[in-house]
């Protein structure tokens, strides 16, 4: 079903990590209605994050990124794998609220 | 150990083992050039021009599964590398591009020789870095290493702005033993309960196919796919990239699929129930129309990218992993099952096929025919090279009608001997390419069969391979015209023939590469083909540049029909379709 969904990336705060993401959506033909991205200090939500990852959050390290898209369901799973590979994106999660991290583990697989 | 920015990028590269950079200097890079003058461990070769730098590497790490190397200057050197860089990305080869930089404090000045080299690689680059300080050189190059090899593999770029790798200030250096990339996670583990679907839809299937592709050889898994296939006995075909990583001889093997693939690949896939794709991609060359596409099988996909499956035609069953890790595990889970796998249950299928392919299937036996004066057949010209060299060469190729006639007709046996431009379908590739396969495996034949459109494209690298002994052998099938673009034209557009000529303007090909210290043999009639090739073949220690006139009315069959056909809908031939 075709309708406007947000993506949340949890991204290394690094140069060139946010222009990645935007040139993935133009490289692949996918349309960004809207896009906010900050830093974050807050780490609590992410914790869940950190123990998979085995790693710590520091201050300015890392962004949280959001972007809303109006697609259908097989492109909405393309694009969250297109993302989950760039190297500076730790986790990317769709309106289902599921996170994947950098690893490819795909709980909505097929 | 206190070392200078340029040492540390150096030593970095050493500690990684690598023998050769291809590359070219440049103001920019000039520090960097100084290290590389004070080391004995690696070889630059100089080429002629960036874009044959990056082939030259990619032909490399096609052949031996290394990472190639290349090393440019700023600005026009950069921008140079883009359309090899693209091509590696594309194929996924893995490959580290160091691009000098301009001074840190002139970067966004529009400074002399100033690109934006990442943002202008950023779209074929599986990732790109860019050195703020000395004391992260190290730690950068091994993670560009890392991520360039594992997973998926690609290009990585690394852009070095020049005062980071000046002389004079020192900065501790030690090579890290361990990679960490917090985000970067590749290595899976193929799944158990998919692999034991996957083994059902085997063991249940009436009319399977393997389709193999490039993913296959860059994860070095042929021999598990052979073995896969010893318990399946399944009829099995190779992409373009594929080709190599399941021998052409066996008896199963179909040949090429796609849109020059074989009559038998292609009406096998259609018809199949059981499509097993191993590392390849459903690349529209493949497919065809996608909703047509084979619509009686079950997929099955084994692959190490995501975002591969389902991509463009849904998969029923997905097993995520390295190539090699999951056919292993599929392989061992089978081993203890052979007892359900029925003999008998493909005997229709193997038969149907036989019949395709006694219909409709390549004449392999066209070279026989050398006696009269008529016209040469390229086909006939790579049937001839193949016989020469004992279908043992690394080939090389650039993009056209005689890539595909290299395709339909040299019979690869081995992974990595077969090394051309699949997916950015790149002209010039075929010499640069073929200069890094010669330089890493020096004692085996190399063989680039291009045209001579393509050749024009890198041919400055006749060069190289003087300055650097490589005694290659380049087939120049020459049809005096742009063979493919023609072959559209006279297919769709009633022969209008729009800038695909260039007859009275080529060079004698022979002559050029005497000029370089290289031997020329012109071949102009049939009569003269096995004993030209032959002759080309039984020198050894210099480049022989063989000019071969061909009919230049040929074209390519089968090619699919399109738009909207189906892999069964196949030109077979000129007015001729299935």
């Amino acid at each position: 079903m075709i309708e406007e969904r947000q993506l949340t990336l949890i991204m290394e705060n690094k140069p060139g990590a946010l222009v990645r993401v935007v040139g993935l959506f133009h490289q692949r033909g996918y349309n960004i209605e809207s896009l906010h991205v900050e830093p974050i200090n807050n780490f609590k939500p992410y914790k869940f994050i950190e123990d998979e990852l085995d790693t710590k959050f520091s201050e300015g390290e890392i962004s949280r990124l959001e972007i809303k898209t109006t697609v259908d369901d097989p492109l909405m799973r393309q694009i969250l794998r297109q993302i989950n590979k760039l190297i500076d994106v730790i986790a990317v999660s769709g309106n289902e609220g599921t996170y994947l991290k950098g690893v490819l583990r795909d709980e909505n697989l097929l | 150990m206190k070392l200078a920015g340029n040492d540390i990028l150096i030593q970095s590269l050493i500690k990684e083992g690598v023998e050769y950079i291809f590359g070219y200097p440049g103001g920019a890079s000039l520090h960097i050039y100084d290290a590389i003058f004070k080391q004995k461990e690696m070889q630059h070769i100089l080429v002629r021009h960036e874009q044959g730098a990056t082939h030259a590497a990619d032909g490399y790490a096609r052949a031996t599964g290394k990472p190639g190397v290349v090393m440019l200057t700023s600005g026009p050197g950069a921008t140079n590398a883009i359309t090899g860089i693209a091509t590696a990305f594309m194929d996924s080869i893995p490959m580290i591009v160091i691009s000098g930089q301009v001074q840190s404090h002139l970067i966004g000045t529009d400074a002399f020789q100033e690109t934006d080299m990442i943002g202008v690689s950023r779209p074929v680059v599986k990732h790109s870095f860019t050195v703020d300080h000395q004391s992260n050189i190290a730690k950068i190059i091994k993670e560009a290493f890392y991520i360039a090899t594992s997973g998926r593999q690609g290009p990585v770029v690394i852009d070095v702005p020049k005062d980071l790798t000046n002389p004079v200030d020192l900065f501790e250096y030690k090579y890290p033993s361990e990679v960490n990339i917090r985000s970067y996670n590749p290595p899976i583990k193929p799944e158990d309960s998919q692999i034991d679907r996957a083994i059902e839809a085997i063991i249940n299937s009436k009319q399977p196919v393997i389709y193999a592709g490039g993913g296959t050889i860059s994860s070095n898994a042929s021999k598990e796919l052979f073995e896969l296939n010893s318990y399946m006995n399944a009829p099995i075909t190779n992409t373009l990239m594929g080709l190599g990583v399941y021998p052409a001889s066996d008896k199963n093997f179909l040949g090429m699929l796609g849109m020059h693939g074989t009559y038998q690949a292609n009406m096998a896939m259609h018809h199949a129930d059981l499509i097993i794709a191993i590392g390849a991609r459903f690349d529209d060359r493949i497919t065809n129309t996608p909703e047509k596409f084979a619509p009686n099988a079950q997929i099955i996909h084994f692959d190490v990218d995501h975002s591969s499956v389902s991509k463009i035609i849904e998969a029923d069953i997905a097993v995520f992993g390295q190539v090699k890790d999951s056919l292993q595990a599929i392989n061992s889970k089978l081993r203890s099952r052979l007892s359900e796998i029925n003999d008998s249950r493909l005997d229709a299928w193997h038969k149907q096929i036989a019949e395709w392919k006694e219909m409709h299937g390549l004449d392999h036996d066209l070279y026989k025919n050398n006696s009269d004066d008529g016209p040469i057949l390229p086909q006939a010209v790579v049937q001839h090279i193949y016989h020469a060299s004992n279908g043992n060469a690394f080939v090389t190729s650039d993009v056209g009608q005689h890539q595909m006639f290299a395709a339909q007709y040299y019979h690869f046996d081995e992974p990595r001997k077969w090394i051309n431009s699949g997916g950015l379908g790149t002209m010039g590739f075929g010499l640069p390419a073929a200069m890094g396969v010669k330089l890493a495996y020096p004692d085996e034949e190399v063989i680039c069969i291009t045209g001579e459109g393509s050749i024009q494209m890198c041919i400055q690298e006749l060069s190289t391979c003087t300055q650097y002994k490589l005694p290659i052998k380049i087939f120049n099938i020459n049809n005096l015209a742009l063979g493919m673009v023609k072959q559209w034209q006279d297919m769709n557009y009633d022969g209008r023939h729009s800038s695909i000529s260039y007859e009275d303007s080529l060079p004698d090909f022979t002559k050029l590469a005497e000029s370089y210290g290289h031997v020329g043999i012109k071949i102009t009639k049939n009569s003269q083909l096995k004993s030209g090739i032959e002759e080309a073949m039984s020198i050894k220690d210099k480049l022989v540049f063989v000019d071969i006139y061909v009919d230049p009315n040929e074209h390519v069959y089968p090619m699919l029909v399109a738009p909207d056909g189906s892999l069964k809908d196949m030109w077979l031939g000129k007015g001729e379709k299935t």
